[in-house]
């Protein structure tokens, strides 16, 4: 892990502009009752690349990238995951979700389950993968992650940072093509931000398609590709880190870095 | 902070123990709780005194000599298993036997039992001493008998205080041998203290007999059996525990522990007289096809590429089993038909490799045998000649109608729950309307309804008996309960844990099975056990519709014998102890369940 933290390869010097799109969203719009939450969102991620969503709370962020594996419905517009448009079909749904991974802001493991059960759970049984083949990819994914030691212990002897760490090793099981990261390091301590950054700065150089919504500004400068600015359910601004942190160009932006820089 | 010795982020954390909190001298205690100022000396002073007439009343009250308490002891067999023949009573004594096994390996393998400081049974001991001598005191007993009382009294507390003066702190005992020796000595006492020997024979005269001695052999041996077979089963358990992985062990011992109700009930209490020509001719060939048949469309249905389709056929099942009823059919493929439509139901969220496969078509064959043969034995006519029209009564038919009527509550609960909470509104709505029009009735209708109308309504060729259709109608009742205990742990799983079963993918069906209701179901014990302490204690109200219970029995059968006449409050006092000691193991049990589960979740 200190390896990649120390070799300064943004991401960001890719040149994606040939690949193919992973997720493509047209004039997607969601309402709360009267509430608009969502207000024609359009944008495209390519394979590979990693985006992040910054904005400030209640700007609509999380609502969006929670539509794009359907945990909440868009009313308007087109959200379409690898070619695959969700609609209401519930089949299209499960195939998204096992192609989409997603870390949640507070972990979400299941309590009641060993670590090495929470990640082999959907592989055995939504996979429909033989259990030993299962078991051996967890304690694969949980040694990438860094915690291989803690394979038996249940999710509440765990700190935070390795519980984020084991979720994020849950979601790498389904194998899929595109990880979702929602405030994934909003809910913990300072002394634990780093751990689980680290491991998402190792995803993302893999080559995996992420998405995260955070406010880890240092994180967005190292690895993304391309932020994405959001307020009142509208995208605002969209760049490379050089240009949106030192030259970005909307009022709106101007005033939100001033406020978090 | 300087005590906090942290060592990296995952390291060791050493801490400092915290100070041991100094032990009161026992006159500073009593002041500090219970005459800290003048209010609570008055309270102290009102609250003993109440207790102290509440024992004194009591005490003269079971000591009075016009008490019959010879009526309680003639009738204990009476109580326990009511009119069951003399000649097969060894049947009764080869269930319990298998009880005794079954909890003895049980709690071997579950690890029973914990550690006891030497320290606190000194320090019980030394109260329960005090408490005999102050109970002596008031009780109306002649000279001879205080004196004797009281020395045991003292040699009790005497024990316990020097108990609690000479050991260490650490020093402890397992409970387990507490409670073997607790037994043994119980036994002990049967074969050399004269309880005294009550008989009551009804072609003699008198028809009832006590005399002086011990126990009669017929209670005394039984029982010695009955202490050694379980310790003997706790040995084994504790073998078995060494040979084989606990992940197979215990679903075995819980499959055995299901099957045991019935098993007891249908093949060695009620002793069938099976028709073995009917038998081969009929029950075993529809089992075989339905196993066979069967395994073959399960394990196609779960196969994983099995699609769409797979549902359409389930469906279809279920749909022929819901028809067979309004054709004359035999009921047993009636009641598979049904079975086979919840297994292929079910088929898809189990589906998987050819181990997995496997594993379902066995459980399908399993269940299906189970099945069959519980339906041919209830079927068949018992060879057990009672008086009235069922062969148990007392004790045994007080846990029968429990056990049941809890077993079968719990599934039909947990799916009234469910569907209560579903998104389908048909299932919600029904199971809301059943919910709250069962909830809206008393019990004692339902009892009613239920013993007289229900083998009316029935369709031609089908007979239930009364405890059959009271279980049926007492779980049903129960399950409506049961099923808003459910609800409150349902909503209790947070929308983040539904979102991240979602978000790997997991079907509705594989949501709820594997990840809200072990949730659900574990937030709810408390409650869930509360409403079994109910049933089992509102049995009692079979009493009322005229079945044989122990309230009845106490109530209206022994106070009405020649002999006991007016009997009625000794063996009223006598059975409450009996609803108390079942509660009181339920309610004991339950708080072991909670410290269990809550192990892992911290």
């Amino acid at each position: 892990m200190n390896e990649i933290e120390n070799t300064e390869t943004s991401a960001s010097t890719r040149d994606l502009s040939n690949a193919p799109d992973m997720i493509v969203c047209e004039g997607v719009s969601k309402w709360y009752g009267d509430f608009q939450a969502l207000d024609d969102v359009s944008a495209t991620i390519k394979e590979q690349e990693v985006v992040v969503v910054l904005g400030p709370s209640g700007s609509g962020k999380s609502t969006w990238i929670r539509c794009i594996n359907r945990l909440e419905h868009h009313q308007e517009g087109r959200i379409e995951v690898d070619g695959i448009e969700l609609t209401n079909d519930l089949r299209n749904i499960e195939k998204v979700r096992s192609e989409v991974g997603m870390v949640f802001q507070q972990f979400n493991l299941f309590p009641h389950l060993k670590v090495l059960d929470n990640v082999t759970l959907a592989p055995i049984w939504v996979r429909k993968k033989p259990k030993a083949e299962a078991e051996e990819q967890a304690a694969a994914l949980l040694e990438r992650v860094g915690i291989p030691e803690q394979a038996d212990k249940y999710p509440g002897q765990l700190s935070g940072g390795q519980q984020q760490r084991v979720a994020i090793a849950r979601a790498l099981a389904m194998e899929p093509r595109i990880m979702l990261f929602d405030e994934p390091t909003s809910a913990l301590d300072p002394e634990m931000i780093k751990e689980v950054l680290d491991v998402m700065k190792e995803l993302a150089l893999s080559g995996m398609t992420m998405m995260v919504v955070t406010h880890e500004v240092g994180f967005a400068k190292e690895v993304a590709d391309r932020i994405i600015f959001m307020d009142d359910g509208q995208i605002v601004e969209t760049g490379t880190p050089e240009v949106f942190f030192s030259n970005p160009t909307e009022d709106r932006t101007k005033l939100f870095l001033s406020q978090i820089l | 902070m300087s005590d906090l010795n942290i060592t990296g982020v995952e390291g060791t954390v050493a801490i400092k123990p915290p100070p041991e909190t100094p032990k009161l001298p026992p006159r500073e205690w009593l002041k500090e709780n219970l005459f800290s100022n003048k209010f609570n000396t008055l309270l102290t002073l009102f609250s003993t005194a109440i207790l102290l007439m509440i024992s004194r009343g009591l005490l003269s009250f079971i000591f009075n000599p016009e008490r019959q308490w010879g009526s309680t002891a003639t009738n204990l067999r009476l109580m326990m298993t009511q009119a069951y023949p003399e000649e097969q009573y060894m049947r009764v004594w080869v269930s319990v036997a298998v009880i005794f096994t079954l909890v003895g390996a049980s709690m071997a393998i579950w690890n029973a039992g914990s550690r006891v400081t030497l320290r606190r049974l000194g320090s019980f001991l030394l109260s329960s001493g005090v408490v005999i001598n102050i109970l002596t005191l008031l009780a109306p007993f002649s000279g001879q008998a205080k004196l004797i009382w009281l020395i045991i009294g003292s040699a009790v507390a005497g024990a316990g205080g020097t108990l609690l003066r000479v050991s260490d702190k650490d020093k402890n005992i397992s409970s387990l041998t507490l409670v073997v020796a607790t037994l043994t000595a119980a036994i002990l006492s049967l074969w050399i203290v004269p309880f005294g020997h009550h008989s009551f024979v009804f072609e003699r005269t008198p028809r009832s007999m006590a005399e002086t001695g011990t126990v009669a052999l017929t209670t005394k041996l039984p029982w010695t059996i009955m202490v050694v077979i379980g310790i003997l089963a706790y040995f084994f358990g504790k073998t078995m525990t060494s040979r084989f992985p606990s992940k197979n062990l215990r679903p075995t011992i819980i499959g055995i522990w299901f099957l045991t109700p019935p098993t007891l009930l249908y093949l060695v209490l009620r002793d069938p007289d099976f028709d073995m020509g009917h038998v081969l001719n009929t029950d075993i060939p529809i089992f075989l096809i339905f196993a066979i048949a069967g395994g073959i469309l399960l394990s196609w249905l779960t196969r994983p590429t099995t699609g769409e389709i797979g549902r359409v056929c389930a469906a279809l099942v279920l749909l022929a089993g819901f028809g067979m009823f309004f054709t004359p059919m035999r009921m047993i493929i009636r009641i598979l038909m049904l079975l086979l439509a919840t297994f292929a139901l079910a088929a898809p969220t189990f589906a998987g490799d050819s181990k997995k496969q496997r594993r379902y078509v066995l459980a399908w064959i399993g269940v299906s045998g189970i099945i069959t043969w519980l339906v041919t034995a209830v079927n068949t006519p018992s060879t057990i000649e009672v008086p009235g029209d069922f062969f148990l009564g007392g004790v045994s038919l007080t846990l029968l109608v429990a056990i049941f009527t809890i077993v079968i509550s719990f599934p039909i609960g947990i799916l009234l729950a469910l569907a209560r909470t579903s998104k389908m509104p048909i299932f919600r709505i029904l199971s809301t309307w059943f919910i709250e029009f069962v909830r809206g009735i008393p019990l004692i209708t339902i009892l009613i309804f239920f013993s007289i109308m229900v083998p009316l309504f029935l369709p031609k060729g089908m007979e239930l008996s009364e405890v059959s259709a009271i279980v049926i109608g007492y779980s049903l009742f129960s399950a409506a309960y049961l099923a808003e205990n459910v609800r409150g742990g349902l909503q209790s799983v947070t929308r983040g844990q539904h979102e991240a079963a979602e978000a790997v993918g997991m079907t509705t069906s594989q949501k709820t099975f594997f990840i809200v209701l072990p949730q659900a179901l574990r937030v709810s014990i408390p409650p869930l056990v509360g409403h079994c302490i109910g049933v089992f204690k509102e049995t009692s109200l079979l009493a009322i519709i005229g079945l044989f219970d122990i309230l009845y029995i106490a109530r209206n059968v022994i106070p009405n014998q020649t002999e006991f006449l007016g009997s009625t409050r000794e063996n009223l006092l006598f059975v409450s102890l009996i609803y108390f000691f079942f509660a009181y193991q339920m309610s004991k049990a339950s708080q072991r369940l909670e410290r269990r589960v809550g192990l892992g979740e911290r």
